[in-house]
């Protein structure tokens, strides 16, 4: 059961996984100026007719069991003025990463994708160009590791980087009522990439540490001079 | 140091070179805290990469929290032992060591050890010198000068959020830590400025050859009292002795110190957790994830600003007498905040909770090592200051996972709140309380000791049976006499030292 609470045009995101029955519910708030709509459940240009109505909500009930009964789903309530609400019923997201993975050759990658439902099963591709081709078909079998640590998290390691590695892998979730996809990028850098400002910072460091013992040493042997000089006039 | 040394300049410069040593401390106090913090953006890529769970990956900051605090004494007696110099060196040297082989590890295990420990034990290092040597080039600009050094703190966490993100973006985790051991070898430069001070040893060896008999008349021992005698020529000393020289012990029988420790533990129980709770609770009643981390900017930036003019404050003329009454009012303001915390339910009334809080934490921060260093003295104030962390480590750590349970159980973030808030109104309440009742035992003994000062040969065989605790006073006596008589100041110190 699924409500959506009308005022200003409302948007309302359903993540299905499998086959269910779903009911969608439009409400009208009691100190709302419309005073009896006439209301319309669409999806799309279609109009649904069998709406369930009482005091002041609108129900209309989908059996989504396969991918076409997906799609949004939109209540209309016309007034004076018009008002709508929208359900937006889809197959779950997938999480990957937005940001480019970054790793170092002979290091191993790692991505990992999740979602809050279950799938059916996983498949990883590799992007050559615009064509998206299973990685298990290009990559022998000691070269990289599909992992599933729970059903809903899948996990591909990449193993003996090399910079031809590089490039956008997609994950792919099979739902029951459909498919979603995620992106990686990766980046596969040389070991020289953070050497050089490492070794530009350890390089500042000696210097630093090396310019003030070498004033110290000079401060002290000016103040030794100093002292002899005095120990002179007393003596004289 | 030769005698004309000890004659020229009898006290702490309070300036010249200090302020460069002070630098220096900002330095490495900077990123002795605000290091661990700012690793926490590397923890989601790291439980990806080895798989493992969130509790497995905030391990490792805790165990480099408790590195740091638990290796305070061992920081302690190699301070007593070598100075803060070579010690903050080896330490900035640990840390780059720990950071460097941490981006070669291959094991959550190794993660632990590397950044866990050595990193940790390595901040440890960095962060009691430092303080250590405040105190011996500070006296009567201390307060300035230790508010300006703990404000390394949040201007690192605010250099090192930023800049760790970069460099993840752009290196990946390995990378980054490789850098950052880089840039953490960057303490020796701290340290190769802490120049060893020649007249602070004067004076500590006198009041450390004071402290000693003492000891010993303090400890049952079958040889009598022997007086001028110097540390060197003693033979014979026992195994008590020898340990009070690197890490003095009889520092619990000091009413101050033992006043500051239960205060100061009781009040860690409730200090961090807010900290650590801001943004998931902002993040509870709604409000989006830049917003909430804007909060702990507000909150940074404040208590940048307040660390530096609290230490003013507590340096002026009416405060610095009565700098533990501040102290104890800073603690019991933070738990206020707390406790009024639940009532803010928009996100303005959290941004100004952030910024009473950034205020809070800054005035409690900038004292933190102030008030220990004017109940114990600058002598006694390494050992004083590891036992202290190795005393508020355990409850350090507890802090969080409490206010986590709490949490978890009633479903709500204001009982965290509101223990936490509890928590140090009643440290800050028994400060004050305890505080009043030392500052009255004080300026008894210090009538009772002016009485005696006429007579020389009284004040030998009363220090004989003297109790425990009138023997401590004469330690703290020196440290407050030129402060409460100004304008004797400078002839006290040389008579008292």
């Amino acid at each position: 059961l699924l409500t959506g609470v009308s005022g200003t045009p409302q948007e309302k995101n359903i993540s299905l996984a499998s086959p269910t029955k779903v009911e969608l519910t439009c409400k009208l708030d009691e100190n709302s100026n419309l005073k009896n709509p006439q209301v319309t459940w669409k999806r799309g240009s279609e109009t649904i007719s069998h709406t369930i109505k009482t005091q002041n909500s609108w129900t209309i009930q989908v059996t989504i069991s396969d991918s076409s009964h997906l799609g949004s789903y939109t209540c209309i309530l016309k007034g004076e003025k018009e008002v709508s609400a929208t359900f937006h019923l889809q197959v779950p997201k997938i999480e990957g990463k937005e940001k480019p993975v970054i790793t170092y050759e002979g290091d191993i990658a790692v991505m990992v994708c999740k979602t809050e439902y279950k799938p059916k099963s996983w498949t990883w591709y590799m992007a050559n160009g615009t064509e998206l081709v299973p990685i298990d078909k290009i990559l022998p079998k000691d070269k990289c590791k599909f992992k599933t640590p729970s059903a809903n998290v899948a996990r591909l390691e990449i193993l003996k980087l090399t910079k031809a590695d590089g490039g956008v892998y997609w994950c792919e979730a099979i739902f029951e009522l459909g498919k979603s996809k995620a992106r990686f990028e990766l980046k596969v850098l040389s070991i020289v990439a953070p050497l050089k400002p490492f070794i530009a910072i350890v390089a500042e460091v000696a210097i630093l540490v090396t310019t003030v013992v070498l004033c110290e040493v000079y401060s002290k042997r000016k103040a030794k001079g100093r002292e002899k000089e005095f120990d002179q006039i007393e003596r004289l | 140091p030769a005698p004309a040394e000890a004659g020229r300049a009898p006290g702490p410069p309070d300036g010249g070179w200090g302020w460069v040593v002070l630098f220096g401390a900002f330095v490495s106090i900077g990123f002795a805290y605000a290091f661990p913090k700012g690793l926490a953006i590397f923890f989601k890529e790291i439980q990806d990469f080895f798989g493992t769970s969130y509790s497995e990956i905030a391990w490792v900051s805790s165990i480099m929290l408790a590195t740091t605090y638990g290796a305070g004494p061992i920081s302690s007696i190699l301070v007593n032992r070598y100075g803060s110099r070579p010690v903050v060196m080896f330490g900035g040297l640990l840390c780059g060591v720990g950071m460097i082989s941490a981006a070669f590890c291959t094991s959550i295990l190794q993660l632990y050890v590397c950044v866990g420990f050595i990193t940790g034990f390595g901040l440890a290092l960095n962060l009691q010198p430092s303080v250590i040597i405040i105190g011996k080039y500070f006296l009567k600009r201390r307060p300035i000068a230790n508010g300006l050094a703990m404000a390394g703190s949040p201007v690192m966490l605010c250099t090192l959020a930023p800049l760790n993100q970069f460099l993840f973006d752009n290196f990946g985790w390995r990378g980054s830590f490789l850098i950052l051991g880089g840039i953490l070898l960057n303490c020796c430069v701290a340290g190769a400025l802490f120049r060893p001070i020649g007249p602070g040893t004067a004076t500590v060896k006198t009041q450390v050859t004071e402290e000693s008999k003492n000891a010993r008349k303090g400890t049952i021992t079958e040889d009598g009292p022997m007086e001028n005698k110097t540390e060197e020529e003693e033979e014979g000393k026992d195994c008590f002795e020898k340990i009070n020289q690197y890490l003095d012990f009889s520092l619990f029988k000091h009413r101050g110190f033992l006043i500051y420790l239960i205060g100061n533990v009781l009040m860690f129980l409730g200090f961090f957790a807010p900290i650590v709770f801001l943004a998931p609770y902002a993040k509870h009643t709604g409000i989006d994830e830049y917003s909430a981390a804007f909060l702990l900017s507000i909150l940074a930036i404040v208590d940048m600003v307040a660390r530096p003019a609290t230490g003013i404050i507590a340096n002026s003329r009416w405060v610095r007498p009565r700098i533990q009454y501040f102290f104890s009012f800073a603690i019991a303001f933070n738990g206020a905040c707390h406790l009024l915390c639940p009532l803010a339910s928009s996100y303005t009334g959290l941004a100004v909770y952030s910024g009473f809080f950034g205020l809070a934490f800054g005035m409690v921060c900038a004292m933190l090592f102030e008030t220990l260093m004017d109940l114990v003295g600058a002598a006694r104030f390494t050992s004083a200051v590891g036992l202290v962390t190795i005393a508020e480590c355990c409850t350090i750590l507890l802090g969080p996972p409490i206010g986590g349970i709490l949490i978890d159980t009633f479903g709500d973030y204001k009982y965290m709140f509101i223990k936490c808030g509890t928590v140090m109104v009643l440290a800050g309440t028994f400060l004050f309380i305890m505080n009043y009742y030392n500052y009255r035992m004080l300026a008894k003994e210090g009538k009772e000791r002016k009485k005696k000062e006429e007579d020389p040969q009284s004040v030998r065989t009363e220090n004989e049976g003297k109790k425990t605790w009138n023997k401590d006073s004469t330690q703290s006596g020196p440290e407050l006499e030129p402060l409460r008589e100004e304008g004797e100041g400078v002839k006290k110190e040389m008579n008292g030292t």
